[in-house]
């Protein structure tokens, strides 16, 4: 039992990384730009077949591939700021829903790119941490998280202790303000949604060579995303890594002891108890509710 | 002309019962084909999507064989011989679109027989299969019902098959006592489940807790895994998951480190799941449907002509693209073909006729029998023998033909029991 415990531990260690790189990244576009992005869970999927086309057919290193991922979908965001959001900017419903069609035109564009059959992406390494004969941590999953305590750590030191950090807080806080401040509101947004798309992208990227890679992977992830960033608060990024640590815990342990479609409802079910006790979230405040 | 003895003997009745019947004549599929027609089959099944490898590859074994058979002159009917091509319709094994597509083949297209992969599917275009009494097949006999008897199993006998895979495993692995098992919880693997639950009773071989049922949309098997796992089994079956679920749970067995026997109803594209876990992993994986260089296939109770040759064409066009279902629906065409010919038409109900004289048939592993009315409430699925294949230094390899019906002689009572604990006897489904 104390094995079985540690090994589901360690599996929620992971859903908790990449949840957590994909959530903080809808948080913050959210957060700065007040704009829920749907096609966010297609900015993950972008990612990971960026590894599909550079590592799996190309034979590029996989963490050339992973940081490739990275940038090209950090830019994608920055198209969306600039063709979709910003001209949107005083309608957010507007935003909300050209973001649904361009969720549509990405997973189009990744069937005539790639078809709609799962890729077989080869393992990036085979190489295991045995803490024990039942306790097991493959290296593929330590990099995932790795890469999520390293780059929370880092956006947490850019928006405490840099200017375009507090610029990004300020704009997040009254963009009014902030603008009166000087602070260029198209600035902070192309930063806010570089950095979001980014994490989205980079959690797909690491991803990939671990879960089913196809056009539609991206529906589960921004499902789970939605059920995370109302359980931690709408606009919080603290609310956001902590409440994915608690969903993926419960999702996984409910999967182990019980069954996966239980979990499904027992997020869900997680997400309804928030709203109807905190509405605002675990670390939510109501004027970003 | 005197109208109104015209006026009189037709009345308004006498018209709207008339224009009835040209529009139904004009609404029911046309049977009969006019000299220089092409034979065209409907292809029914998902082309695309997390299902797709269980439709496009038996569409691109089709295509070879339309080409071989049209190379030897076409389908011989009694008033000629007539070329045969394939229309394809692609459902997403989505049911509302399985209809469409009926409809499109049937009345758009004039198809004489539609080829299915059934499941979920079925629903769909089961209406229209009662409506225009048009022949389909599904490779699924759990779609069977007394409900459509225009629709057969004459292939694959999913997941009956499954039996022989396990009983072979007992037989020749006594010491494996414990098993585990997880599906995809849909119209595909629950019927699976029941199967492979009573097969392990049969072979005396314990169930370490209920199968795990895994919604289709998770990504991540780790957890699944770990559950698995966690009774330390002998057996790991994964049933009958699509391909996009072995590879990435095969990946989470071999990297929590199981080391124990795997089976499953499938492998497709296996040689993937050994560049992803290893050989030595994959070694002993029993599954049930070999590629077709085996040499046990060109045995003389073999009725899939030149198996070897049209694996090696498949290959060719296809790479590493052979899957379960590459050849299932050309040995179906197969039967079709020689029952139209046999029945001298493809007015489906002849050709059924034909296909079932006697109550036996040539499946493409050997003499069968139309078979299920227990199970399925019709003798419609054709049901013989079946390869139990294993995976040996990196190869699928036949380890023997086993006996379906003789296996079913003397567990039936098992098969339905379980069946019926999930549902899917055919008299259980709405």
């Amino acid at each position: 039992m104390i094995e079985l415990l540690a090994q589901t531990g360690l599996n929620a260690i992971y859903g908790a990384s990449y949840i957590s790189l994909v959530a903080v990244g809808l948080v913050l576009i959210f957060g700065v730009m007040g704009v829920v992005n749907f096609a966010h869970g297609e900015l993950f999927m972008a990612g990971a077949y960026v590894v599909v086309a550079l590592y799996a057919e190309r034979f590029v290193p996989f963490f050339i591939a992973v940081a490739a991922g990275l940038i090209f979908v950090g830019l994608l965001g920055l198209l969306m700021e600039r063709s979709l959001f910003r001209p949107l900017r005083d309608n957010p419903l507007g935003g909300l829903v050209a973001s649904i069609g361009f969720l549509m035109i990405l997973q189009s564009l990744a069937v005539m790119g790639f078809g709609v059959r799962m890729e077989h992406i080869p393992p990036v390494t085979q190489e295991v941490i045995e803490f024990s004969d039942r306790v097991r941590l493959p290296v593929a999953r330590l990099y995932v998280i790795l890469a999520a305590v390293v780059m929370l750590s880092l956006l947490s030191y850019f928006l405490k202790r840099t200017r375009f950090g507090w610029a990004l807080r300020a704009s997040a806080q009254d963009p009014q303000a902030a603008a009166l401040q000087g602070i260029s509101v198209n600035a902070t947004a192309k930063i806010a949604m570089f950095i979001g798309a980014g994490f989205a992208g980079l959690a797909g990227a690491l991803s990939a060579p671990l879960v089913s890679v196809t056009p539609h992977m991206g529906h589960s992830i921004i499902v789970t995303a939605f059920i995370v960033i109302i359980v931690g608060g709408i606009g919080s990024l603290e609310g956001a890594v902590l409440a994915s640590v608690i969903y993926a815990v419960v999702h996984t342990f409910v999967t182990t002891f019980y069954d996966g479609v239980l979990a499904d409802i027992t997020g869900l079910a997680l997400m309804l108890l928030v709203l109807i006790v905190k509405p605002t979230g675990l670390f939510g405040t109501a004027n970003r509710a | 002309m005197d109208w109104m003895a015209f006026r009189r003997s037709f009345s308004r009745r006498t018209f709207l019962r008339s224009s009835a019947v040209a529009a139904m004549g004009a609404a029911l599929p046309k049977f009969s084909l006019a000299a220089g027609d092409t034979i065209k089959i409907g292809f029914l099944a998902p082309l695309t999507g997390p299902v797709a490898a269980w439709g496009a590859p038996g569409l691109d074994g089709c295509r070879i064989w339309a080409e071989r058979v049209n190379a030897e002159g076409g389908i011989k009917l009694a008033d000629g011989n007539y070329q045969v091509e394939f229309v394809a319709y692609d459902d997403e094994y989505d049911p509302a679109k399985a209809r469409t597509g009926a409809t499109k083949l049937i009345r758009e297209d004039g198809v004489s027989f539609v080829m299915m992969l059934g499941g979920d599917t079925w629903p769909g275009a089961q209406p229209v299969a009662e409506r225009t009494g048009m022949l389909f097949s599904t490779l699924l006999p759990s779609d069977l019902s007394p409900d459509t008897t225009t629709l057969i199993a004459p292939s694959e006998v999913h997941p009956i098959y499954v039996v022989t895979g396990v009983d072979w495993l007992a037989q020749n692995r006594p010491e494996l006592s414990t098993a585990v098992m997880c599906a995809q919880d849909d119209s595909l693997g629950l019927p699976s489940v029941a199967t492979y639950l009573a097969a392990f009773e049969a072979a005396g071989i314990e169930m370490q807790g209920e199968p795990l049922l895994f919604d289709p949309s998770t990504t991540d098997f780790a957890p699944i895994v770990t559950r698995l796992l966690s009774t330390n089994p002998d057996i790991v079956c994964l049933d009958t998951c699509y391909s996009d679920y072995v590879h990435p749970i095969c990946e989470q067995l071999f990297q929590q480190g199981f080391k124990g026997q795997i089976i499953s109803a499938t492998a497709d594209f296996y040689d993937q799941l050994i560049a992803k876990t290893s050989k030595e992993f994959m070694e002993g994986f029993i599954f049930q449907f070999p590629d077709f260089d085996d040499p046990a296939l060109n045995a003389d109770n073999i009725n899939f002509p030149d198996a070897n040759g049209f694996y090696d064409e498949y290959s060719k066009r296809h790479p590493g693209q052979w899957g379960a279902v590459s050849w299932e629906y050309a040995a179906i065409m197969d039967l079709w073909k020689a029952a139209a010919e046999k029945a001298g038409t493809v007015e489906p109900e002849a050709v059924l006729a034909a296909m079932q004289e006697d109550g036996k048939g040539r499946h493409a592993f050997g003499e069968a029998v139309w078979w299920g009315e227990e199970l399925f409430g019709i003798n419609n699925a054709l049901v013989g023998d079946w390869p139990v294949v294993m995976i040996e230094d990196g190869k699928a390899v036949i380890k023997e033909f086993r006996s379906i019906p003789d296996w079913y002689d003397k567990h039936s009572d098992l098969l339905i029991k379980h069946m019926e604990a999930y549902g899917q006897m055919w008299s259980q489904r709405s």
